[in-house]
């Protein structure tokens, strides 16, 4: 008795393991974010490129500075 | 020694519960994705034909169209986008529409982020994420808005929506902008522009 009591504790454990394991890997796919970084450094007022925000327009939507 | 085992059955749920609840809680998250922000902000966003008397700019070496407004005008940009504008009676831009191939990393997933770090990184200050959604429609597929506030170097001040669109064949960037002080009277010609926008 005593040793189907254990397997059955580690059984529940199995799935204590299981759940929060799960919720671990959601929690980490959540956390997944887009983090973009460039440093150039093209200077701004047309210095380095001809996009508008460097000549007083806003922002394009080049990927890229 | 049936309830001895119930107990201990009743505790190990209990463990599993909490132990769930925990990881939720660490997670800092128990609203929408973090992926959107206040999305009703784009209920506008209905694919739409060009309005009457309206044209469209083709890109080159893509199938994208960016809408001219009537009474906007092409301008420079960089090669292989195409941008119109509005100028206002100072002279100064007062309404622009630019439309962009995805070019790097950019993507429908992680649109949010990756277009408010590029503003900052373009150098832009006081760069503020005002609203954002994914899952969006548009007349050519589906895609990502967000709605943001931001400083150019050279001081001036804009409000821009900038959506990323997912066509058949060509990923897309189009981007509506105009002075925070002018967005009222421009907005209606921008949101019209990016429902009829296609890539």
């Amino acid at each position: 008795m005593l040793t189907f009591q254990i397997k059955r504790l580690a059984a529940v454990f199995a799935i204590v393991g299981l759940i929060g394991g799960g919720a671990t890997s959601v929690a980490l796919a959540g956390h997944h974010r887009h983090h973009h970084h460039h440093h150039s450094g093209i200077p701004q007022h047309n210095g380095g490129d001809h996009d508008a925000d460097n000549n007083g327009g806003p922002s394009d939507g080049d990927g890229n500075i | 020694m049936n309830a001895h085992r119930g107990k201990i059955v009743a505790l190990a749920i209990a463990t599993a519960v909490a132990a769930a609840t925990l990881v939720v809680a660490a997670d800092g998250r128990s609203g929408p994705s973090p992926s959107e922000l206040d999305p009703s902000a784009f209920a506008w966003v209905r694919p739409s034909a060009l309005p009457p008397g309206w044209t469209a700019q083709r890109l080159p070496n893509s199938p994208a169209r960016l809408p001219t407004p009537s009474g906007w005008h092409p301008s420079r940009g960089d090669a292989g986008t195409r941008t119109t504008i509005v100028k206002g009676p100072d002279g100064r831009i007062a309404g622009y529409l630019n439309a962009t191939p995805r070019q790097g990393e950019e993507s429908t997933a992680s649109w949010d982020s990756f277009r408010v770090d590029h503003n900052r990184d373009e150098g832009e200050r006081r760069v503020r994420l005002l609203a954002s959604a994914t899952g969006l429609r548009f007349r050519s597929g589906s895609g990502s808005c967000v709605l943001d506030s931001y400083v150019t170097t050279s001081g001036h001040r804009y409000r821009e929506v900038a959506c990323i669109v997912a066509g058949r064949t060509e990923t897309t960037v189009v981007v509506g902008a105009a002075p925070p002080r002018g967005w009222d009277a421009k907005a209606p010609a921008i949101e019209r522009a990016i429902d009829s926008f296609t890539t």
